[in-house]
């Protein structure tokens, strides 16, 4: 797997309830040169975000405890510096009811799982150019 | 995903089973619901929420590499995340606390001698699943080379497990080893 340096510099915080699944996303990301950051639920990411630069990307999960993944956006989008902040859903949800809540929410894009790291760099490139 | 059948027990008792076949999860809080498989090297959890009492199960096999195709350890294991990910899923939405969860886990048989160890592979991803989220796993019957059956009364945390001399039902991958996973789909 080739590196890419221009994704060297970027920083990815990683949104989910599931330890396994942020080791699997840790290990696919750094692969790709991003520092990664995690958090367990919406709460988490935004006391983390509250008290670091905002990174460059955000991909978080739906189902999560204390507040989920449309909560977390929907918190996001009305403050300003985070208005325009990549925001990527990697859920088991693949219903259209909850792509429409997501994309009304704020939501860049929306990928089910399991994902493809290749596709999951590839749509990371796409958001973070 | 949905069980392939639901049928009553008998006629007189209220339970009634439902069949948990490869690839599928199923939760519920019906004390009246009986969960039931048939594992050879395929691996189901049974997780329970003794405070809300709520349980479910799944059925797992990880995808194996077939003749002139790849399938590496990451890709094994984001399938069988998955099929974690559901089961907790279906446990959460029913309104179950992740904290209180405890698993059962069972198969994982190698069942053809001369073979990869397919069963102790998905024994070791289970088990090591429960480690790293965290899930207290109150009881294990894995490995060995027979079949088994299972039945879980789901909401009340009532696990059997019987070694059968069944023929196994074929446990072929229910994920297209082609398909590596998802791509995104862009809203802006």
């Amino acid at each position: 797997m080739s590196w890419d340096d221009k994704a060297m510099a970027k920083t990815i915080l990683t949104v989910d309830d599931s330890p396994s699944m942020r080791m699997l996303l840790r290990s696919a990301l750094t692969e790709h040169g991003y520092a990664v950051h995690e958090a367990e639920d919406g709460v988490a990411a935004l006391e983390w975000l509250a008290s670091n630069p905002q990174p460059n990307l955000m991909i978080t999960d739906i189902n999560m405890p204390r507040m989920d993944g449309f909560g977390l956006i929907e918190a996001l989008r009305i403050k300003d510096q985070h208005r325009d902040m990549p925001i990527l859903v990697l859920t088991t949800e693949s219903s259209d009811q909850k792509k429409a809540r997501a994309r009304e929410a704020g939501a860049t894009g929306w990928i089910v799982k399991p994902f493809d790291p290749e596709k999951l760099a590839s749509a990371i490139r796409r958001v973070t150019h | 995903m949905q069980p392939v059948s639901a049928n009553r027990v008998d006629g007189i008792s209220r339970e009634y089973r439902i069949n948990i076949v490869q690839g599928t999860t199923y939760v519920t809080d019906n004390p009246e619901a009986v969960l039931t498989t048939v594992l050879g090297s395929c691996v189901a959890c049974c997780l329970f929420d003794p405070i809300k009492r709520i349980g479910g199960m799944n059925h797992f096999l990880l995808p194996e590499p077939g003749v002139g195709m790849a399938c590496d350890s990451a890709e094994a294991e984001r399938y069988g995340l998955l099929a974690m990910e559901l089961l907790i899923n279906g446990m959460l939405k029913q309104g179950a606390m992740r904290g209180d969860m405890r698993a059962h886990l069972y198969g994982g048989a190698n069942m053809h001698s001369g073979m990869q160890a397919i069963g102790s592979n998905n024994a070791a991803f289970a088990r090591k699943f429960l480690k790293d989220d965290g899930i207290a796993l109150s009881h294990a019957h894995l490995g060995g080379t027979s079949a088994r059956r299972i039945d879980f009364r789901a909401a009340l945390g009532q696990a059997r497990c019987r070694v059968v001399m069944d023929k196994v039902p074929t446990e072929t991958n229910r994920v297209a080893p082609a398909a590596k996973g998802n791509g995104a789909e862009f809203f802006r």
